[in-house]
């Protein structure tokens, strides 16, 4: 009985090897099929495909949580001094900067209000160091942010750290006291390269930061962290509000920092 | 009380961020298209989940590559390279918006892992296609990693596209080399699937038979939803008027 279960067997794998074209080979090579009990049957199977690559061994995602988060807007909305549609408004959030670049805010804080999902966010607005709250869903993906840039007025100097670590510093020209650099915390909105001015050097960053004292300046009176064409006066206090640096620090500060950067002016 | 429900539950109102299916699905194309992949009571449940699943494929249809090549093996690993993309991002991003870490510890190491998982396959798939290999597209998540029950349910409805994509395309290779390889693939992302389901607390392998799609049935699925999105515009040349 067990023999004839065997021979069985082997009879459909013989089978299932020929509709599949695979080779059988026995003692006697000019067999024309195995011998059904007894014999010395070697079934040599086709190799499996040689997979054309294979996954290397998976790295750790040991990244902890951002520290700070930026989100573009996505569409015109109201911010606002509480969670909830009643709440008092403080200012529209446009699409776009002055710029031309994709409006962006600093997430600072959350929360649930019936049912929906509210974000607190810094405002690129007067007086300085607004937030207010806007809809979820009026804002894109987050964007975390391990950066943070950290400006002195009194050492004039700018320091910019990563995860906490200090990666980059400058000197730094400031606001004069008829026209301050503001006070507060605020983030960078975009970069402008290529726009061919001396006076801004190389590279100009654009904050959400604005002069309490030209509100009249074209654009807004939007402060800014550039290079300049008088090397000379940095580090000083000799700006009308905006932060200047040396051309060959701003651009090195260029590679360092991205957008969406928290800005803390003390 | 069995350990898992006996299937997906009932669709649920919207997360605290409003984001269901529904309210994308305003023609019912992907409920419809879930309903032909999944059946209707699986649908149901993904109804209120399968916002990222669906928007898998949104970035698939974006990129040049694919219908330069639609059909062939490049065009195909470019397709899988997208999810994987996705994927990857989305369980990155679930980590950085600090979700994960809210998560109990049996469900971090399923999101890190599941992460770490797809990171890798990201950067085979890379190096498999070379210079042929699309940029990676910028993805708005809609504050679905951000919330840790929408974040869990969109892992289950992705894991299982994915499955779907891959267990339809595996066998479409020129190169079976390639299909031995994708294979490898498909196998880990079932078993990701089977994770993800059984993370949500649901049955981890709900039917007898895995139904596979084609990328034209994805990408259909997936059109219609917003997780792939125009990255915004941060530069410019424009002439500064800071303050100075």
């Amino acid at each position: 009985m067990r023999s004839f279960v065997a021979a069985g067997f082997v009879a459909a794998v013989a089978a299932a090897g020929a509709v599949a074209g695979l080779r059988h080979y026995t003692n006697d090579s000019h067999a024309a099929g195995p011998e059904p009990t007894g014999g010395r049957l070697a079934l040599v199977l086709p190799e499996p495909v040689k997979p054309a690559f294979t996954v290397p061994t998976p790295k750790p995602l040991s990244t902890p949580a951002a520290a700070a988060f930026w989100a573009p807007v996505a569409r015109a909305v109201v911010a606002r001094t509480a969670p909830r549609a009643d709440g008092t408004a403080i200012a529209t959030l446009e699409l776009q900067t002055p710029e031309g670049t994709s409006n962006l805010v600093a997430v600072v804080a959350d929360t649930v209000t019936k049912g929906s999902r509210w974000l607190r966010v810094r405002l690129p607005v007067l007086p300085n160091n607004t937030t207010g709250w806007v809809p979820r869903v009026a804002l894109g993906g987050l964007v975390p942010v391990d950066t943070r840039l950290v400006v002195d007025r009194e050492l004039l100097r700018a320091v910019l750290f990563r995860n906490g670590r200090r990666v980059f510093t400058a000197p730094v020209g400031v606001g004069t006291t008829q026209a301050p650099t503001p006070r507060g915390q605020f983030y960078i909105r975009d970069k402008l390269t290529g726009f061919g001015s001396s006076f801004y050097g190389p590279v100009a960053f654009g904050t959400s930061a604005r002069s309490a004292v030209l509100t009249d300046w074209p654009a807004g009176g939007y402060i800014g962290i550039h290079g300049t064409n008088e090397p000379q006066l940095i580090p000083g206090r000799v700006s009308h509000g905006c932060i200047r640096m040396r051309n060959q620090d701003i651009a090195r500060l260029a590679r360092l920092m991205p957008i969406g950067t928290p800005l803390i002016v003390r | 009380m069995p350990a898992f429900a006996e299937g997906p539950p009932p669709p649920k109102e919207a997360g605290p961020l409003g984001l269901t299916l529904d309210a994308i699905d305003e023609d019912g194309a992907i409920a419809e298209a879930l309903e032909g992949l999944y059946g209707s009571t699986r649908a149901s449940f993904l109804r209120g989940a399968a916002l990222g699943s669906a928007a898998l494929a949104a970035g698939l249809a974006a990129p040049a590559a694919f219908a330069a090549e639609r059909g062939g093996d490049t065009h195909i690993l470019n397709f899988d390279l997208v999810f994987e993309y996705l994927q990857s991002t989305f369980y990155f991003s679930g980590v950085r918006v600090g979700t994960v870490a809210k998560m109990t510890r049996p469900k971090q190491v399923w999101a890190h892992t599941l992460g770490a998982h797809e990171l890798a396959h990201v950067r085979i798939l890379k190096s498999v296609l070379g210079r042929r290999a699309v940029a990676k597209p910028f993805f708005n998540f809609h504050g679905v990693t951000e919330d840790e029950a929408a974040f869990t349910k969109t892992a289950v409805a992705m894991e299982d596209l994915t499955v779907a994509l891959l267990a339809g395309q595996a066998a479409r290779f020129h190169d079976r080399a390639l299909t031995a390889a994708v294979f490898s693939l498909l196998t880990v992302e079932a078993r990701h699937a089977a994770w993800a389901r059984h993370i949500a607390g649901y049955v981890p392998v709900a039917q007898a038979f895995d139904h596979p799609k084609t990328l034209d049935q994805v990408d259909a699925v997936v059109r219609r939803t917003r997780f792939l999105a125009s990255a915004p515009r941060t530069r410019s040349r424009k002439q500064p008027k800071f303050t100075g």
